[in-house]
């Protein structure tokens, strides 16, 4: 047979035996049809989204100030306007990506340091409106921007914006942790056949569960502990709370999503449905969490229940102690709902594992 | 106290491609050891993994030294002893861990010295699992299906894949295991395993019981104790014209005719004429006394091996 040949059926095969690996014709055709057709009637409103802005009402509305509405008109903004009570209310829940204030003599924006991608994008569209607004006015010679200052909702500054990504990095890791390395084993385990020893002995499934949540929790304990030990040597990164409460909302963090990855091995038969199933969860948890982007262009209904989701209360809590050195208090809710979820998702776990 | 070690009655499992058992009942006595032969496919390990709680039955009853699997479990569970068909174990745990571990699941346990000694695992005790030998493996698994000193012990295929002196050693640790009053039920589609190791057997097929009783009894009861063998150099011709002549059924199996006989003395002078007749050119006679391989074709018309 000449090479051609060869290369032909070589081809076809690889086609023949790709086409029967059902994992892998889901992960290719159809997961990205559904996230497009997910998040395209999430996020649809016929114009292209609009940037939203908090505003808060001054007292006196100035010349200025109205034709720095009119200019952000121009522009694609949402503006909300609010009081200083009700702005601060909502930066300090990480809701506002960015926030413009009148000043006396001009304006001060504030953009969240969780949300900077974002927030960034927004603030250049505010400083072009500023520069629209100006021209208009025709009273500046030289046109300046707005004074921008990037805070977290606890109003920590940090010049080193590495310490804002930090506690988010440290989140993201364990939730891939329970979802995709104990999860994966689990089933890959399952599918050798390496629990089937176990299962005709009289060891309690809660038991061999909650070891295994516990070996994890401390692994991923240690982890966090070598991360946040080589950020503070490489570069300066330190919690600014207390490490007690760090690793108490990081325990529960973890507990959390190992439970929901022990709850997903139940409904997968093989690991490559297993895959198929945590990136399911984990790409919706991460969009809809609002720790990326806020959710201001989504439909209401979404907003509303994606605050049970959780992702952002967790995040939420760990940035609150390691960047803005809070305590727990305005937290309580949040870490209430994480808890709940790990006792759902444990209790799920139990009921459905199976051994073989 | 029920003298049955285990009753099973109407068992039946269905897969979404096959029937792997099909109204299967057995009875098991305590103290026996109890074989299930049957070819690959039989059922005989769907069977075993129901009776050990990890497949649940479509429909049928299970009882277990007299207890139901829906209300007992944790009780079967500590009084039973399993060997897998394929013991797969972590790969990097040692045989003394594995011991240890799993003895420690139970409430009453046999000492971990005292089992790696009985299956002759000392030397490699503290080696990783994954690098024993396929004999290693199973002799490990054996220890394992031990470990809680168990009343009623199930061996999967316990001698599949292993060499003539391993398999030996290991009928040696079930004869033990028998003395020490257990009760064994084992799988096999060895005849000769099955023959010497077994008190009584069930010979099964496409998921059901086609025979039970001892070794000696099962092909007692085929009122033909023997075999003549004629053998060829290679494939076996078309027997019709011979049969006739003999008057005799003659079955043809890959390279021999076989021929079932009460009286083979009286048989052969007649086989060598209607031979010579026939102008049949085998190579070999031979005669011998029938086996539960002839039991397993005379009830249905297949080898074992098949």
């Amino acid at each position: 047979m000449n090479n051609g040949k060869l290369l032909w059926r070589q081809f076809l095969m690889e086609w023949t035996l790709y086409s029967r690996d059902r994992g892998a014709m889901f992960w290719t055709f159809l997961f990205p049809v559904l996230m497009l057709l997910g998040f395209g009637v999430i996020f649809r409103g016929g114009d292209a989204p609009k940037m939203p802005v908090a505003w808060v009402q001054p007292a006196v509305m100035q010349v200025k100030d109205q034709a720095m509405l009119d200019a952000l008109a121009q522009f694609p903004s949402k503006l909300e306007a609010m009081t200083p009570a009700e702005a601060e209310a909502k930066w300090q829940k990480g809701e506002t990506a960015v926030q413009l204030e009148p000043t006396p003599d001009g304006f001060h924006m504030k953009v969240n340091s969780y949300l900077i991608a974002q927030g960034q994008m927004t603030a250049q569209v505010v400083q072009q409106a500023f520069l629209m607004a100006q021209a208009k006015l025709g009273g500046q010679p030289l046109p300046k921007l707005i004074p921008v200052s990037v805070e977290s909702p606890g109003h920590a500054h940090e010049t080193n914006y590495a310490a804002f990504l930090l506690p988010g990095l440290l989140g993201l890791n364990l939730m891939s942790m329970g979802l995709f390395a104990v999860g994966m084993v689990i089933v890959s385990y399952r599918e050798k056949g390496k629990f089937r020893r176990l299962a005709v002995t009289p060891l309690p499934k809660w038991v061999f569960l909650l070891g295994q949540i516990m070996h994890r929790l401390t692994v991923v304990l240690l982890q966090s502990a070598v991360l946040i030990l080589v950020g503070a040597l490489a570069f300066h990164i330190h919690n600014q709370g207390s490490y007690f409460l760090l690793s108490l909302v990081m325990a529960l963090g973890t507990a959390c999503f190992m439970a929901l990855g022990f709850a997903l091995t139940s409904f997968a038969e093989t690991s490559e449905t297993y895959g198929a199933i945590s990136n399911l969860v984990f790409f919706p948890l991460m969009f809809l969490s609002g720790v990326y982007f806020t959710l201001d262009a989504a439909p209401k209904w979404l907003q509303t229940a994606v605050v049970v989701l959780p992702l952002s209360p967790f995040l939420k809590a760990l940035r609150a102690v390691f960047n803005d050195g809070s305590g727990l208090q305005g937290q309580m809710l949040g870490l209430g709902i994480v808890a709940a979820w790990t006792l759902i998702f444990f209790g799920i776990a139990v009921k459905r594992f199976r051994w073989a | 106290m029920s003298e049955l070690a285990l009753e099973i009655k109407g068992l039946r499992k269905a897969f979404p491609k096959v029937v792997a058992v099909d109204g299967l009942d057995l009875e098991v006595r305590k103290g026996e050891v109890f074989g299930l032969l049957g070819p690959n496919g039989a059922g005989k390990t769907t069977t075993l993994e129901m009776v050990e709680g990890l497949q649940q039955p479509d429909t049928g009853e299970i009882r277990v030294m007299g207890l139901d699997w829906k209300k007992h479990a944790q009780e079967i569970r500590t009084r039973i002893g399993v060997q897998l068909q394929a013991t797969s174990l972590f790969n990097k745990i040692k045989p003394r861990e594995a011991l240890d571990l799993i003895g420690g699941y139970y409430p009453k346990r046999r000492g971990t010295e005292e089992l790696l000694d009985l299956v002759q695992l000392q030397e490699k005790a503290d080696a990783y699992h994954i690098t024993l030998s396929g004999g290693q493996m199973q002799r490990l698994a054996l220890a394992l299906a031990l470990v809680n000193d168990p009343e009623l012990v199930f061996l999967d295929e316990p001698t599949t894949g292993l060499d003539p002196q391993a398999r030996r050693s290991l009928w040696d640790v079930v004869r033990r295991m028998k003395a020490e009053g257990r009760t064994v039920v084992l799988t096999t589609h060895y005849m000769d395993e099955a023959e010497t190791l077994c008190d009584r057997l069930a010979i099964i097929d496409h998921g059901r019981v086609i025979a039970t009783g001892t070794p000696a009894s099962l092909i007692a009861d085929l009122g033909l104790p023997s075999v003549v063998e004629l053998s060829f150099d290679g494939e076996a011709p078309d027997p019709t014209p011979f049969a006739a002549r003999l008057g005799f059924a003659v079955e043809a199996r890959e390279d021999r005719w076989e021929i079932p006989a009460a009286d083979p003395k009286s048989l052969l002078p007649r086989l060598l004429e209607a031979a010579e007749a026939t102008g049949t050119i085998y190579q070999q006679v031979h005669i011998r006394r029938a086996t539960l391989e002839d039991v397993f074709l005379h009830r249905t018309g297949r080898s074992l091996r098949d």
